[in-house]
């Protein structure tokens, strides 16, 4: 199996824009990882052959840390029509310029990786629909039915024999 | 028959910024509005939460500039327990300042606003990035990429993490600089100096080669606003607010928190972003600049030699005057750089910033409070209004980020871009890149709260009255 990172991204204030984190502890659970707490965004421990974080936004900072891992797996809400409830699509590099926004997207990361440091990891995006993004701290209960079915995606990604990993 | 142009730049969850263009009859542009979404209801979901909160819940609406919101609700906390924190804390929460403001002005250079200026307005979109920046020059990119690590690891130095670093309390900080710290942030300045003096070289090396596109593209008259020391220096962290008029005359000078006195907002139907103005022109008169350019036009000197020598330049531009341009925010935002290089420098020489005298605590009798806070973001004036009931909850929060601030000059800018350059009758790449490159210079955050996947592509279209689509461009 690559070394993977799962790289959940999103404001847990705002509701299901924050459902990234509710996904990646699922998956840490499953892989009988500690889960992160409410200040923890994963990067103070980053040394197994499986790791994830949990980021505000993507940004150019991590992209020294992706270089370190053969295989990346992005976990984001989605708020597009033309989507599926549970999205799971392969990510390559992108080299297109941002507008105004400060933050990257997974194949802008990806561009920049192979670019500055030649870097090309196999990536994939796990993202699930968004219906509210109210300032609270729980998700919707649509977008909350779709958390086991992303974690469950996203330990397909990661190719593991099944018992080892904890339901 | 009249007809309508929108660009949606950043359409995410409700639209967080477009442009709409209206051209009259003929085609020409008749009026230009440009839409921002604002923190909708964050005010109230803080209202009830303990005052003492607020570092730490305002920092979590932006993953692109928390420092910023982290310490304008310290010092609006350190108003509403009624606490001065020490000099050490001070000199400390300026530092972490720095380190976002390093990271931030460099970002935004290099990612943003180069490639406009290294390639040319009217370049392929499809290489007008910094990826073509990477391509012809590894080393300058690289060099960036190191200009915003450098930044960061100073907010993760102090802050204990890079992310939502917890850091400044009620009082002061909650940890002192350690000398292992010290030593390894000051010996990256040298290098880290370097790349903010190329970075500047390269701004202002377009400006003078293209002194008559930055005289006139999105320039105007406007009045100006930011933080200034006792001597009327440049000041980023603490001070008193100047606002000079439109020929650079004094205004007012106050102390923050008197702002209410001096500020109001005017609200327009198609903007969820209200508009601030000086209460004392009143609007649309009043309307101010805030950030780089705003902050250099008010302040009579910068603190440190490098930029010191740059202002004095910067100063010539308009013969003394306010310069004017929207393009010589990218000049003011790396003097600024320079600044806040060299600043640190001077931080981190200071003896009182290694003592372990980091807090002072609150009185208990301070409660009911109220408290404003307010700090020079890299995108201009940011303020924070709290007030609280005799147990510290919050009973009223009221937040003017910088974004809002430079509103109208945002608004006024795209229009005088679109006048200047929009052809109603046929769209192209190089229009449409302009009116972004006005408002780019400002440095809006209009994706501060949500990222979720799933925008719309930026789309300029131009439609006629009876809504039929006559052209589109998409990317």
């Amino acid at each position: 199996m690559p070394r993977t990172i799962i790289v959940g991204y999103g404001n847990i204030d705002r509701s299901d824009d924050g459902v990234a984190y509710g996904i990646i502890n699922l998956v840490r659970q499953a892989l009988g990882q500690k889960i992160l707490e409410d200040e923890d965004t994963g990067l103070e421990k980053l040394d197994g052959e499986i790791d994830s974080v949990f980021l505000p936004q993507l940004v150019p900072d991590i992209m020294e840390l992706l270089t370190g891992y053969e295989q990346i797996i992005f976990v984001d809400a989605h708020a597009g029509a033309d989507m599926e409830d549970l999205n799971c699509s392969k990510v390559t590099p992108q080299y297109v310029s941002s507008t105004f926004t400060h933050h990257m997207t997974p194949d802008v990361i990806l561009a920049f990786l192979k670019t500055l440091y030649q870097h090309e990891p196999e990536a994939y995006i796990v993202s699930v629909r968004a219906h509210d993004f109210d300032f609270k701290r729980s998700f919707s209960p649509k977008t909350q039915s779709l958390l086991r079915p992303a974690s469950d995606k996203i330990i397909e990604l990661l190719k593991i024999d099944l018992p080892l990993v904890r339901r | 028959m009249g007809q309508k142009i929108t660009i949606e730049p950043v359409t995410r969850i409700e639209g967080h910024g477009r442009v709409t263009i209206h051209l009259d009859d003929k085609g020409e542009v008749e009026q230009t509005f440009f839409h921002v979404d604002e923190f909708r209801g964050l005010e109230k979901f803080c209202e009830g939460r303990p005052y003492y909160e607020m570092p730490q819940i305002t920092q979590r609406i932006c993953g692109i500039c928390p420092i910023s919101h982290h310490l304008a609700a310290s010092k609006a906390c350190d108003a509403v327990a009624r606490v001065v924190p020490t000099r050490t804390a001070k000199l400390l929460r300026e530092l972490i300042h720095m380190g976002q403001m390093v990271q931030s002005h460099g970002m935004h250079f290099f990612y943003l606003a180069a490639p406009d200026l290294l390639f040319g307005f009217d370049s392929d979109p499809a290489t007008r990035n910094v990826f073509r920046i990477i391509k012809e020059n590894p080393q300058l990119a690289l060099k960036a990429v190191n200009l915003r690590r450098f930044g960061q690891q100073i907010i993760e130095k102090l802050g204990g993490k890079r992310i939502h670093a917890n850091f400044t309390v009620a009082g002061g900080v909650n940890a002192p600089l350690t000398e292992e710290n010290r030593k390894a942030i000051a010996a990256e300045l040298k290098v880290m100096t370097e790349i903010g003096k190329e970075a500047l070289s390269i701004a202002k090396g377009w400006l003078e080669a293209n002194k008559e596109t930055a005289a006139s593209f999105a320039s105007f008259p406007s009045n100006y606003m930011g933080l200034v020391d006792l001597e009327g220096g440049l000041q980023l962290y603490d001070g008193e607010i100047r606002v000079r008029g439109v020929n650079g005359e004094l205004l007012a000078q106050f102390k923050p928190e008197y702002y209410l006195s001096y500020i109001a907002e005017h609200v327009e139907s198609w903007s969820f972003l209200k508009h601030p103005y000086l209460r004392m022109l009143g609007w649309p008169k009043g309307f101010y600049r805030v950030g780089p350019l705003g902050r250099l036009n008010v302040i009579d000197k910068i603190g440190t030699p490098l930029a010191q020598e740059e202002f004095k330049l910067f100063r010539q531009i308009n013969e003394g005057k306010p310069v004017e341009g929207s393009l010589y925010y990218h000049y003011a935002r790396m003097i600024e750089l320079l600044y806040c290089l060299e600043r640190i420098g001077q931080l981190l020489d200071d003896p009182d910033i290694m003592s372990n005298d980091v807090r002072n605590y609150p009185p208990l009798e301070a409660l009911p409070g109220q408290g404003v806070g307010v700090i020079e973001a890299p995108r201009g004036t940011l303020f924070h209004d709290y007030g609280t009931d005799e147990n510290g909850l919050l009973t009223r929060v009221n937040l003017i980020v910088a974004t809002g601030n430079n509103n109208w000059a945002m608004h006024t800018a795209a229009g005088s871009v679109a006048k200047a350059y929009v052809n109603g009758n046929k769209l192209t790449e190089g229009m449409l890149n302009r009116v972004e490159a006005a408002i780019r210079c400002y440095d809006p955050c209009l994706s501060c709260a949500t990222h979720a996947i799933g925008k719309m592509p930026l789309v300029i279209r131009l439609l006629a009255a009876d809504g039929t689509e006559l052209d589109r461009i998409s990317r």
